[in-house]
């Protein structure tokens, strides 16, 4: 049950993020596509940068374990992301 | 702490404030739940419960049992919180308001017909949610939740991702497209 409230509260603080960037909107995800708004690029960059740093730290102080590294299989990856593309820029979500 | 109300009340952050809490977020939540971020999952969470009602091979089928469990998971209460956080953000800034489809920015891009936007809204979701069962992720599940654990998976998703939605937005704007 406590995982829950915890899924909550991540969440809260996930969507809070999302919609003082904007990125609710159409023309904030479009855009970037063409190269005309590059908030999702910033945003995405930054918090990546953020959490690499505070997630191999951590895992070197040897307070956290990676036990869900997302797998990697190349073809299915790509390919993936490549339908997940064409669905991004045709819907703007 | 008027500092504090005037920045929860700004409308906008930079959206390197933004990351950086998310960036944060993604650690406490790693830390703390010993669970990653992600937001397609649920849809394929819900569509598995759902499906489930109609029939018995979508219950019984193994992307259905060990994939993507079909039950409420930790990803769909995420959503809530996904939802209520953006609900609480628009509020508390003044810019909460019930939005039609299209918006502005579609009008001015793609026209102001209504049935076209809802159809590709529809036919892109699903093209979205197909693309992000084959890759394992969508933008949150994979594209940051994985590279920041330095998976490759996130980062060839990321190179996916980008190539083809450059070559659709092409597509569809023509000439219009750096216009």
């Amino acid at each position: 049950m406590s995982s829950y409230l915890l899924a909550l509260i991540f969440g809260f603080g996930f969507g809070w993020a999302l919609d003082k960037s904007g990125l609710g909107q159409y023309g904030k995800i479009a855009n970037v596509f063409r190269f005309k708004d590059m908030t999702v690029i910033k945003f995405m960059m930054t918090a990546l940068c953020v959490a690499m740093v505070g997630v191999y730290g951590l895992q070197s102080l040897g307070v956290m374990e990676l036990t869900k590294v997302n797998e990697t299989y190349i073809v299915g990856n790509i390919l993936g992301g490549m339908v997940f593309g064409v669905g991004m820029a045709l819907a703007g979500f | 702490m008027s500092w504090l109300i005037e920045k929860l009340r700004k409308p906008r952050w930079s959206p390197y404030a933004a990351g950086a809490l998310l960036g944060v977020v993604a650690i406490l939540s790693m830390l703390i739940a010993d669970q990653l971020l992600g937001a397609s999952g649920t849809f394929e969470n819900l569509a598995g419960i759902i499906g489930g009602w109609f029939s018995s091979t979508v219950s019984d089928s193994i992307y259905w049992k060990y994939v993507m469990p079909a039950a409420i998971s930790w990803q769909v209460i995420l959503m809530v919180g996904i939802f209520l956080g953006a609900l609480a953000s628009s509020l508390l800034s003044g810019t909460f308001k019930w939005r039609f489809l299209p918006d502005e920015d579609w009008k001015l891009n793609r026209g102001p017909n209504i049935a076209k936007r809802w159809v590709t809204a529809f036919i892109g979701g699903l093209i979205l949610e197909y693309g992000a069962g084959i890759a394992g992720g969508c933008t949150s599940g994979l594209a940051i939740s994985g590279t920041l654990q330095l998976a490759p998976a996130g980062l060839l998703f990321i190179m996916g991702m980008f190539a083809s939605g450059i070559m659709t937005s092409i597509i569809i704007h023509g000439r219009r497209w750096r216009a």
